[in-house]
């Protein structure tokens, strides 16, 4: 039998997300970055917007997303 | 009695995450057909994802959704309604399109996008899309006998994907998933025992 189910996200989800984003971020890390990218990743920091972010840092969402987990920022959610 | 194909279309923060997940061919044994979008894909740029992209697309398993410029101009109506509501995350292209494609066509939304989640919440007519993230294919695919349910650990699927991809579950979430695993699939076997 199939299971029926459908996801859901809360502003408390919102908060969470946030804090623990900015928490296991590798600061050291963004700091050393060009602006372009530094500035990305406080975003998505901020945000968890990774489509946004990748536009700012002016490369794709994938490579943005590379850059995310070196910088050790979790994707919550 | 024949069982609807369960068909989904996946948007570019879903793919790029699950492609990093060491049994992201489960995906194929949960749903029939997972249709990406054009625009997901001129988005993926590393190695291991092009070649599981490729691959899946040469196997018929994954297949390629081009947008029509209908499509396109309901997803852009879509965007600025989002931004236009103070409470919402607001959504962009790539998901408001995986949006306006499921609501049309009945697929299943793969999305890691809270602004996409919020908006099957917000408006009407969007209200009848089903939007999973990762965690409900895993916990689907748990509960469907894809995955095999670690009954001794029963986090241990969800920790695997979380490592793999630096993709953290919502506590709430990842306990209510937890749970449920061990109401409909430990306790079963525990009683046949």
């Amino acid at each position: 039998m199939k299971v029926v189910m459908r996801a859901r996200v809360s502003r408390e989800d919102l908060e969470e997300a946030r804090r623990i984003r900015r928490e296991m971020a590798d600061w050291e890390f963004i700091e050393k970055q060009e602006p372009r990218i530094k500035e990305a990743l406080k975003y998505y920091i901020e945000t968890g917007d990774l489509y946004v972010a990748s536009r700012i840092a002016g490369i794709s969402v994938e490579e943005f997303n590379e850059i995310r987990i070196k910088a050790r920022i979790p994707n919550v959610g | 009695m024949s069982v609807s194909p369960r068909i989904a279309i996946a948007d570019t923060c879903f793919i790029i995450d699950w492609a990093r997940y060491r049994n992201r061919e489960i995906i194929y044994r949960v749903f029939d057909i997972v249709f990406i979008p054009e625009a997901v894909l001129r988005e993926i740029k590393s190695g291991t994802t092009i070649t599981w992209v490729a691959r899946g697309l040469a196997s018929g398993k994954l297949s390629l959704y081009t947008e029509s410029e209908d499509e396109v101009e309901e997803a852009r109506s879509l965007i600025i309604r989002s931004r236009r509501i103070s409470h919402m995350i607001p959504v962009d292209l790539p998901e408001a399109l995986c949006i306006v494609i499921g609501r049309r066509k009945g697929y299943t939304v793969l999305t890691e996008n809270k602004g996409a989640i919020m908006a099957t919440d917000i408006f009407d007519e969007y209200r009848g899309v089903i939007v999973w993230k990762a965690l409900e294919i895993l916990l689907t695919a748990q509960l469907e006998g894809v995955l095999s349910a670690g009954c001794n650990d029963s986090s241990k699927v969800f920790k695997e994907y979380e490592e793999d991809t630096l993709h953290i579950f919502p506590r709430r979430d990842l306990i209510e998933a937890v749970n449920r695993i061990e109401q409909e699939m430990c306790r079963q076997r525990g009683a046949r025992t």
